[in-house]
């Protein structure tokens, strides 16, 4: 028998999105089940640029985003302050950017609410050796950077909290509809098959760019355009905060100091299927080009991995009254009982991760308006779990905390300072976790070897504290090898690619990797 | 006289031989090139893979299936890469290399024979073939199966023996063998370990901490009869060390090699460095060779970059054995352009622009791999058109095109043979 | 006075280049002895990442690098992981501030001066194990750290009545501050042997090179002292003059450290930079030349010759035993070791001295078994602990050739820190 599970919500998605759902719905005292096909944050959240906007990035073309992102900036940075680092932003006017925009950018910003002020060049240049000497002006704002893992992660830890069941690797493969209302879906695990069915009062679907194929699960027609974006992490950082160029939004204009890396981005191009997204080489030469504008030398500089996430880019179908749809808004609330005819059934994606936690305000309203449930949303003074104290993250806390283990506690990944306790724990607060989980969990194999060093470790450990078995350890191994792989495979030349050289002399050379029994 | 004249020759050098690199193939034909005779100067911007790789010599392990004989294997091999180095070398080139480097590097007592791939013991349980191991490993060739214990150190972190036994009873190393392999764990010896090899090989060196390290061992012995360990016995004194856990286990103990840094690579990288003072040659290391300057199509003196000052070395031969893309001999641009950077010689095997350099497979053989320099005869680096660059300047080890010894496992073979036979090509010019 | 922006960017950059490899790791002489110190790769292009340009740097295992400059020299791609650890030990210090002790270690001139007139005095409370422990208490500089005697009358003072001989041929000698107050024999031997060979010297006023304040992670004033200095080496009419350096440590400070390590931007330290020399890379060159004179007389004497760090750090291999090979009698033993574990005052320390001893034990051990009659070595301080460690006399090489011109016995100096 099909096990059965029932709920008040069913939120399908695990990115932002839908944790943010289920973090809010949960505290409003909702009954909540989150699922994702895969691990939490592997959609395009995990994938996207790392910045919490400021909003003066929209000041001037989409005045009500910035004041939007204006407004959630303040409020993530006191609820989720651990998932944030407080780098700054700055706006600079490159030779090649027209001088006058600063001036109408500026003036946005005001107007959107958003803080910009004039940094004099030569301080700026201080502070960011690396930033090109012909910058003629510059502005800080409130940009920082989050941590999509670590904030998806808190939102869904705190509604766990408020007993919500978070079921990561659990894909959505039907709906169920009864009658005119969507009442439950079944869900398929990636790994075993095995199938469940949760009975809900409700099903948001909060599958971003997939949010169309899961729409039309029911019926619904949603049409989703996936739109890639390139990004490339620089081996270190080269900025201390955010660089943003003073220009009309384009492509490859941002440089993101996120975590140890530095990470340019983004375009923007129309995929058919989100799942297959790959960086062309052609699409990386034009990031780092794009850097030399704002950082001479960029080229030169080491790129570590390349990556690609989706945006979801909703075109209106059949646009109706009841519709929350509104465009400069950026984000859509689509209610499927006004559109189609298909109750208890909300779509919500779009918008950005900055503005997650609204997005999941204004759904989970509706949910409970639906419902007839009376609870106001809490998530903008509910600190998330670990922000208690609202402390933001610093770029050296894993160094300290380095320094302050114990000698018998080694690092089993270098680059990023992972320790073997760090990882014993972290197995076994989710057993069943393979190695690219606990990347995700723990930043293993993310830094400059790309896991060359750490890999081969971590399956000996994983093994010896019985969380794999011997075959499951080979074949976590080697996958984790094709994984590391994909992000680095368009970066085959210069430092990176001498990386990639090492690398395969330790796992081929030396583990003879290849020949490895099953 | 004019003082920057006088400055000038202050940063002059000479010697006959200039050999770029301090890698395996540079070490080797700098040694050989000092025992005949030559006056020899090792110009090496850093060290080489030398203290990286585990110290075995692979000649010929896949081709691309495993091979038992790389003696036999050797023919039909080259002719099936008529572009690899092996196709120069030869059968008795190879066979004359490595005697002679068994011989320099008689103290670690390497054994094997070019006839017979041994089947070592890898870090994670697999078999992988190689030829001659130094006298540490020498008991540890698996290729006919047998009962093994793989004993490991609590906390070492390269080294699970869990899993290698767990593996290791999976293998199948000929038809009908098979090998039962049983775990234990030491104690990590003295106060709490880093978890690193190097720490623990230094320790192992202490004989104190040694013969707590027996008495654990011996609890953990049944009726093996060998022992497998991590290669951490010891580095300066791997011999005592080696030799002092045998008798405590009172039957053979092989070494395993680890990930970088590897301490068998260590010791032969000291060895050689020994060998090559004693036979009066120079090792200056820090020192990245910028390039050379020519007259008459021989190469006169290499400059070396130095801060504040270039240095310059007159010479009247040079050895480039520079290493491949991952010790700095080769460099590839964003664009897929492979350039042999210190002297900017010409490149082969490289992938025509809008192929592929690399495939989606992390385990395939990248079209990128094979690119190096081609080589005349005497070892000497060759255009397109297999015109000789400079008539006195020679090539060796992983810079030359045509192999992918990460996969083929024969890394330090190609490196030995080449380094030797570009050595005696000049010596025999010397007379 | 900014350091340039250049400059500094380089030396952090060059992390990028840093593929893990572990080279660097198994050459490191102080993370073979202690696991204080986690490796130059952990503390360097590693911890790096973590560190931000601006704001401070939370790692203390960086202070036990010893600055040695070994790592960098064996990196084969290029990482400058000394400088890089030299500069985040500065940034720790920063945080932490800096003690009385390295406040005082730093500015050998000030030792020099304060201790000076009083030198019997002082030099009497060098060996006396009370005044030591107590100093070891207050100051924390380890009771049985080789520290040297003052002298009484300064290489200045003592070169001040000399009368120059004129030649065309003229350098400028560059003699730091361990020659003037500690060592002032060999500043006086190395202008003899410069004009036995038939060079004018200079020897312009000068100060501190500013290299223990820079290792001390005082990078302000290190930079100030090594400005100073180079407007000192050169004074008007001068120009293009070589400038000889007799101590091994200044010289690297000259020639690479204040740019790679500091990131002073200033043409006239280039300059300087440029035409500064080693002694024994002077004489070398000379030789090469055929301009060195060879009129030695036989020294039969057994020398362990060892090349120091700072020296090896300069990139000129080893000018002394190719200038000491030429002397007839003389039989040197070359000391293949990376480190003597000194590092400037780095094995001073009270908290580093064990560390530091570890460090030179190999040499020690391998001079112990070579049984030569004395140790020969171009940096002073590595010649202290070299003389403390083995009980064998010490001297700087050209002390050997000064003898074989016919000058007295080497050092008449006998042995390091006792000498004198
Ligand atoms: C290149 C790029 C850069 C960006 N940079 C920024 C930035 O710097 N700052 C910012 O604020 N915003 C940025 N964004 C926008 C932001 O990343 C996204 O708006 C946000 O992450 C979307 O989150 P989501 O939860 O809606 O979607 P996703 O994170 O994609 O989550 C959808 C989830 O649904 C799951 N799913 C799909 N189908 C099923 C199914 N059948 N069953 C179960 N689960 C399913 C997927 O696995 C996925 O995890 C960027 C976007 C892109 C594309
Ligand atoms: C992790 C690892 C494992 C390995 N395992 C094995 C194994 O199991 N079996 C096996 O047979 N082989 C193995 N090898 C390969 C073997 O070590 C190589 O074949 C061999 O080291 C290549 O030697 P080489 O001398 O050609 O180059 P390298 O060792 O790369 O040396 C190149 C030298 O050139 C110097 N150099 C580069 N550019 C310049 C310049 N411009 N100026 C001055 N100097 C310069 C470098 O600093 C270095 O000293 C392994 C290698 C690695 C890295």
């Amino acid at each position: 028998m099909m096990k059965a599970v029932e709920t008040d919500l069913l939120v399908i998605g695990g990115g932002a999105t839908g944790a943010g759902v289920a973090w809010d719905a949960a505290s409003r005292g909702l009954q909540v089940v989150l699922a994702d096909r895969g691990d939490l944050a592997t959609g395009t959240t995990g994938r996207f640029h790392g910045l919490l906007h400021s909003g003066a990035r929209y000041a001037v073309k989409d005045p009500r985003s910035a004041r939007e992102c204006a407004a959630e900036n303040r409020i993530l940075r006191a609820v989720a302050a651990d998932c944030i680092e407080d780098t700054g932003g700055l706006f600079v006017s490159t030779p090649a950017d027209d001088a006058a925009y600063a001036d109408g950018f500026v003036a946005a910003c005001q107007q959107a609410g958003v803080a910009a002020t004039e940094v004099p060049v030569t301080e700026v240049l201080r502070a960011e050796p690396h930033l090109c000497p012909g910058i003629t002006r510059a502005f800080a704002v409130p940009d920082a950077t989050i941590d999509a893992w670590k904030t998806v992660w808190a939102c869904a830890r705190a509604a766990a909290a408020h007993g919500a069941a978070i079921l990561p690797y659990q894909e959505v493969v039907r709906l169920m509809v009864e009658g005119d209302a969507v009442c439950g879906a079944v869900l398929r695990h990636a790994r075993s098959g095995e199938e469940i069915t949760v009975r809900a009062r409700y099903v948001v679907n909060a599958a971003g760019a997939w949010a169309g194929r899961v729409a039309r699960l029911a019926g619904c027609d949603v049409a989703v355009v996936a739109g890639k974006g390139v990004m490339v992490a620089m081996n270190h950082r080269l900025v201390n905060a955010v660089v943003n160029r003073c220009a009309m939004p384009g492509d490859g204009d941002i440089l993101v100091p996120v975590r140890t890396v530095s990470v340019i981005g983004t375009t923007d191009a129309r995929v058919e299927d989100p799942d297959r997204v790959q960086a062309s080489a052609d699409e990386v030469r034009a990031m780092l080009a794009a850097g030399e504008s704002f950082i001479p030398g960029f080229t030169q500089h080491r790129a570590l991995r390349v990556w690609a996430g989706v945006r979801p880019l909703f075109a209106a179908t059949s646009p109706t009254s009841a519709e929350t749809r509104d465009l400069s808004r950026g984000h859509t609330v689509i209610d499927h009982a006004a559109r189609e005819g298909v109750g208890r059934f909300i779509t919500i994606a779009g918008g950005k991760f900055t503005t997650f936690r609204l997005m999941a305000e204004e759904t989970v309203d509706a949910v409970c308006a639906d419902l007839g449930v009376r609870a106001e949303c809490r998530t903008a003074a509910e600190t998330l779990p670990d922000s208690e104290e609202r402390h933001y993250y610093w770029i050296g806390a894993r160094q300290a905390q380095a320094e302050a283990r114990p000698v018998d506690d080694p690092l089993v990944c270098e680059c990023e300072l992972v320790s073997r306790q760090d990882l014993l724990v972290a197995a076994a607060r989710r057993p069943g976790l393979d190695l690219d989980d606990l990347r995700r969990a723990l930043r293993l194999g993310m830094g400059p070897c790309q896991g060359g060093f750490c890999m081969a470790r971590a399956t000996g450990l994983l093994h010896e504290a019985g969380h794999l078995d011997r075959a499951a350890a080979n074949a976590a191994l080697r996958d984790f090898v094709e994984e590391r792989w994909r992000g680095i495979q368009a970066l085959a030349w210069g430092d990176q690619l001498r990386q990639m050289r090492l690398d395969a002399w330790i796992l081929l050379g030396v583990l003879d990797l290849e020949h490895l029994p099953e | 006289m004019d003082p920057s004249a006088r400055m000038a020759g202050n940063d002059r050098a000479a010697a006959d031989v200039v050999v770029i690199g301090a890698g395996t193939a540079g070490l080797v034909a700098a040694i050989r090139l000092s025992q005949g005779g030559l006056r020899v100067r090792v110009v090496a911007a850093g060290h080489g893979c030398l203290v990286l790789a585990p110290g075995v010599i692979d000649v010929l392990g896949y081709a691309p299936e495993r091979v038992a004989d790389p003696a036999r294997a050797l023919a039909p091999f080259v002719a099936a890469h008529p572009d690899h180095p092996y196709a120069r070398v030869g059968p008795d080139g190879l066979d004359r290399a490595l005697a002679w480097f068994r011989e320099t590097v008689a103290p670690l007592g390497y054994v094997g024979a070019l006839r017979h791939n041994r089947l070592l013991l890898t870090a994670l349980g697999g078999l992988r073939p190689s030829c001659l191991v130094p006298q540490t490993m020498a008991a540890g060739d698996l290729s006919q199966g047998g009962p093994v214990l793989v004993v490991g150190f609590h906390g070492l972190r390269d080294f699970s023996p869990a899993l290698v036994a767990a593996n290791l009873c999976a293998v199948v190393p000929a038809p009908g063998t098979g090998v039962a392999a049983r775990a234990a764990t030491l104690e990590w010896p003295g106060p709490s370990g880093d978890g690193r090899p190097l720490t623990l090989a230094r320790r192992l060196e202490d004989r104190s901490l040694r013969a707590a390290v027996g008495r654990d061992l011996r609890t953990v012995l049944g009726d093996e009869p060998r022992v497998g360990m991590p290669a951490v016995l010891g580095v300066d004194r791997w011999q005592e060390v080696w030799e002092e856990m045998q008798l405590v286990a009172g039957r053979p103990i092989f070494e395993i090699p680890l990930v970088p840094p590897s301490i068998p690579g260590l010791r032969l990288f000291d060895l050689l460095r020994r060998v090559l003072r004693a036979a009066g040659g120079r090792l200056q290391v820090g020192a990245p060779v910028t390039g050379v300057r020519h007259r008459n199509g021989r190469v006169e003196a290499v400059t070396v970059a130095r801060t504040p000052r270039e240095q310059v070395i007159d010479t009247r031969w040079v050895v480039l054995a520079t290493g491949g893309v991952g010790g700095g001999g080769l460099q590839v641009d964003p664009d897929g352009t492979v350039r042999e950077p210190t002297l900017g010689l010409p490149v082969h095997g490289v992938p025509v622009p809008g192929h592929p350099r690399v495939l989606p497979d992390p385990f395939a053989s990248h079209p990128l791999d094979r690119a190096g320099l081609a080589v005349d005869e005497a070892w000497r680096p060759v255009d397109r058109s297999g015109r000789v660059v400079a008539l006195n300047l020679h090539a060796a080890g992983a810079a030359l095109t045509g192999c992918e010894p990460w996969r083929e496992k024969s890394g330090e073979g190609i490196s030995i043979a080449t380094g030797y036979l570009a050595a005696s090509a000049i010596l025999e010019e010397a007379g | 006075m900014t350091p340039g922006r250049l400059a500094l960017t380089a030396v952090g950059d060059s992390l990028d280049r840093c593929i893990k490899c572990t080279v660097c790791e198994s050459a490191c002489p102080v993370a073979a002895v202690t696991s204080l110190f986690p490796g130059p790769k952990t503390v360097g292009p590693q911890a790096e990442r973590f560190r931000q340009s601006q704001g401070s740097s939370p790692d203390r295992s960086v202070d036990y690098c010893s600055g040695c400059g070994v790592c960098t020299r064996v990196c084969p791609h290029g990482v400058r992981i000394a400088e890089i650890n030299a500069r985040a030990r500065a940034r720790w210090r920063g945080r932490t501030g800096v003690s009385l002790r390295d406040h005082l270690l730093a500015r050998p001139v000030l030792t020099g001066r304060l201790g000076r007139p009083v030198a019997p005095v002082f030099n009497w409370a060098l060996g006396q194990r009370p005044l030591r422990v107590a100093a070891e208490r207050l100051l924390g500089v380890h009771r049985a750290a080789p520290l040297p005697r003052v002298v009484g009358r300064t290489f200045r003072y003592r070169v001040s009545r000399r009368r120059p001989p004129r030649s065309p041929d003229r350098v400028v000698y560059f003699h730091g501050c361990s020659v003037d107050y500690f060592e002032p024999w060999v500043g006086q031997m190395t202008v003899a042997i410069l004009e036995h060979n038939g060079f004018a010297v200079d020897i312009p006023r000068q100060g501190c090179c500013g290299l223990p304040l820079q290792s001390t992670g005082l990078f302000e004033p290190a930079r100030r002292s090594v400005r100073r200095l180079a407007r000192s080496l050169s004074p008007a009419g001068t120009d293009g003059l070589p400038i000889i350096a007799s101590s091994t440590s200044c010289g690297l400070m000259v020639k690479r450290e204040a740019e790679e390590i500091l990131g002073v931007e200033d043409a006239r330290l280039r300059d300087v930079s440029r035409r500064t020399y080693d002694l024994f890379e002077f004489l070398a060159g000379l030789h090469r030349a055929g301009r060195l004179r060879t009129d030695f007389t036989p020294v039969p004497l057994t020398v362990a010759y060892y090349a120091p760090c700072q020296q090896r750090g300069q990139g000129i291999g080893e000018p002394a035993m190719d200038v000491l090979g030429l002397v007839p009698g003389l039989r040197i033993l070359e000391l293949d070791r990376s480190c003597c574990g000194i590092a400037g005052t780095y094995g001073l320390k009270r908290e580093k001295y064990a560390i530091a001893m570890a460090v030179g034990r190999p040499l020690f051990d391998d001079i112990a078994a070579a049984r030569p009659d004395l140790v020969a070595c171009d940096s002073e301080t590595c010649r202290w602990q070299i003389g403390r460690a083995t009980g064998l006399p010490t001297v700087h090489p050209l002390e050997l050739l000064y003898r074989a011109y016919g000058g007295a016995e080497p050092g008449s100096a006998a042995a390091g820190p006792g000498g004198q």
